[in-house]
């Protein structure tokens, strides 16, 4: 490929294996940056050359943009992926990239700094016209706070304006908590972020989180492929997503995409990106809740449905190709569902619980995909997030996909560690779940079902004995 | 304890013929290092300019004769020198990835070299992260055996810099002839 032979991926775990085989497939050679712990990794086994870059501690290692820079460039690297979190969406790494005639394998940092800061890209979407989420600007003090929450209502979410990704969000539902929340959520966010700027957003109760699959490249095309409904979340995390959202109507879909596709237009955007919104149920409103400029955990769905590498489109279209398609060309078909499996264990308050792994053994199959860097023997570590697989399944349909995942599931076999295998069979089966009366809230609801799980033993089927 | 002049010519000639490219020798309260110059007159590159010159220089073995405390016992040649090459190293490692240089600054004199002495607290080389250096230090005491990196070379996190012959300072004594 021209201007991009070698590709520095700074990440690691399953997106890195994922990236590390885009590569493969484009004919590009991969170099692994790894830290101390991920020496005997998956990535470190597969790229074609792979360079230590610090201690374990993600601080030290991942998410060094100046090491990650020198790593680059002493491997004659022309280009960085940096996968999703870490610095993916620092427009600090992307900047210097600029500056040392490497590329970026992402937005451009005038991008990432739009969307990177969630009270600049509420302001900016709606300039655009798209409705945003019902909330405020920056609220400074605590006398701010109580004026603005007279006029949103209860309950209210705070969240941190450099935040994202559903971290530093905080719910207040009485105005007696107001105080104590507000005020640990600005020292939080002054912990995790180094911004302490928080800002309020209304609380949608019976709300889907419905997002859209953002193609851009240099000469100003953007495409849609579709949209994924992520409404199964546990604190603000997803925990399974399918596409195409299921039980909307046609004409609503349509209006979200042109939303995801103007809100990308309009700022030039030229990667991968995804804009997320909420639909309240009960209006049958959406809203424009934050946009992430980076390959997502879940973008599977929307490669089973549309049958684009997602990750070989972002490599091009940063090596400055056009898109390899346009919005015609995109057909979507079939229904796929992915779960993230994280090795946490369910029966105590998921608590993670690195390890290593013993036994793996993959489920297999028609329309059965599993992205993972894990296998027999590997060991977790304590320093990074626990995210161990993603099972997706495509199906003719919701159903078929339901049936499938359920299948793969079944047939997981994880031994060693706990894992949230058991749990996800749990929601498959539900009801609700299968009618799909589900919201952003259920799985909370679920989990406090007295004895929910350990009634439902049958689903554990991790131990190899 | 003594060695004579014919002795040491005798264990050059079997250091030589060897494929080893260092002996290590304690006899008594004698210590004997002989290693096989290789590299010695190449050019040091200087931070970021050029590739290192891959000019090697055979040189004759140098010898260095070391007293050490008494000690009793003298033990089988080619049995001694096999174990202190594997076992009896030291590494200082890379604290970070960068790029390596044994110079604080071009055309200036090296950090150390081959047989320098190194306390703990001494500067040994530097390390280059996106135009910020850093001073590695030793860590160790002992002298300096093998600089393994080529100056101006990447280093990743954790590799070996250099291997230390590690114990205190010992005052080098003349042969006599």
């Amino acid at each position: 490929m021209k201007n991009i032979s070698r590709v520095l991926v700074a990440n690691r775990g399953e997106i890195a294996v994922r990236i590390i085989t885009a590569c493969k497939g484009l004919g590009i050679e991969s170099v692994a940056a790894v830290s101390e712990a991920d020496k005997d990794s998956m990535p470190a086994k597969i790229a074609d050359r792979v360079i230590c870059i610090g201690p374990p501690r993600p601080t030290d290692s991942y998410l060094r943009a100046d090491t990650i820079l020198c790593a680059a460039l002493g491997t004659g690297s022309d280009a960085i992926h940096p996968g999703y979190g870490f610095l993916s969406e620092q427009p600090e790494l992307a900047e210097s990239c600029r500056g040392n005639n490497l590329i970026f394998i992402g937005p451009s940092p005038e991008s990432l700094r739009q969307m990177g800061n969630k009270l600049l890209a509420r302001k900016i979407v709606k300039g655009y016209s798209i409705p945003v989420i019902p909330g405020s600007e920056k609220v400074g003090d605590l006398k701010e706070a109580y004026k603005i929450v007279k006029e949103i209502g209860f309950p209210v979410l705070i969240k941190a304006a450099a935040g994202g990704g559903g971290r530093g969000i905080k719910i207040v539902t009485n105005p007696d908590e107001l105080k104590i929340t507000f005020e640990t959520a600005a020292a939080e966010a002054r912990i995790a972020f180094g911004d302490e700027t928080l800002y309020f957003e209304r609380f949608f109760p019976n709300a889907r989180h419905i997002e859209v699959q953002i193609v851009g490249d240099h000469f100003g095309n953007v495409i849609h492929a579709g949209e994924r409904d992520c409404s199964l979340q546990r604190r603000y995390q997803k925990v399974v997503e399918e596409a195409p959202a299921p039980s909307i109507s046609n004409k609503l879909r349509e209006e979200i995409r042109k939303a995801g596709v103007t809100i990308a237009k309009n700022m030039k955007y030229e990667s991968l990106g995804t804009v997320e919104f909420i639909l309240d149920q009960d209006s049958n409103q959406f809203y424009f809740l934050e946009m992430n400029t980076r390959i997502q955990v879940e973008h599977p769905v929307t490669e089973m449905i549309s049958g684009i590498d997602l990750v070989k489109e972002q490599i091009r279209i940063a090596a400055n190709y056009r898109l390899s398609l346009s919005q015609s060309d995109v057909r979507l078909a079939g229904h796929a569902i992915e779960c993230r499996i994280n090795a946490e264990s369910p029966e105590l308050g998921f608590q993670p619980c690195p390890g290593q792994i013993t036994h793996w053994l993959q489920p297999q199959g028609i329309g059965i995909r599993v992205d993972s860097h894990c296998y027999s023997g590997y060991f977790i570590s304590p320093y990074y997030d626990s995210l161990i697989a993603k099972v997706i399944t495509l199906g003719a349909d919701r159903s078929q996909a339901i049936d499938r995942m359920r299948y793969a599931l079944k047939n997981f076999v994880v031994a060693g560690i706990d894992t949230t295998i058991p749990f996800l069979s749990y929601i498959l089966n539900q009801p609700d779940y299968i009618k799909r009366q589900v919201n952003t809230s259920w799985i909370e609801h679920i989990l406090d079902r007295p004895l929910y799980y350990t009634n439902n033993k049958h689903y554990d089927l991790r131990r190899v004995t | 304890m003594e060695l004579t002049e014919d002795e040491v010519i005798q264990i050059l000639r079997l250091i030589e013929e060897s494929s080893f490219d260092e002996l290590s020798l304690m006899m008594g309260d004698i210590k004997l290092v002989v290693r096989k110059r290789i590299n010695a007159n190449a050019v040091e590159e200087e931070p970021a300019i050029k590739p290192p010159t891959e000019s090697v220089i055979a040189e004759k073995p140098v010898i260095e004769l070391r007293r050490e405390k008494p000690e009793s016992k003298v033990q089988k040649i080619e049995d001694k020198a096999a174990e202190i090459l594997e076992e009896g190293f030291l590494p200082i490692k890379s604290p970070m990835l960068g790029t390596f240089y044994m110079r604080p600054a071009p055309g200036a004199p090296p950090y150390l070299e081959v047989g320098s002495f190194v306390e703990e607290g001494d500067t040994v080389c530097l390390m280059e992260v996106m135009k910020v250096f850093n001073a590695v230090k030793a860590g160790v005491r002992g002298y300096i055996a093998k600089i393994l990196p080529e100056s101006g070379q990447l280093v990743e996190y954790g590799q070996t810099l250099f291997l230390v012959s590690p114990g205190d300072r010992i005052e080098k004594k003349e042969i006599k002839a």
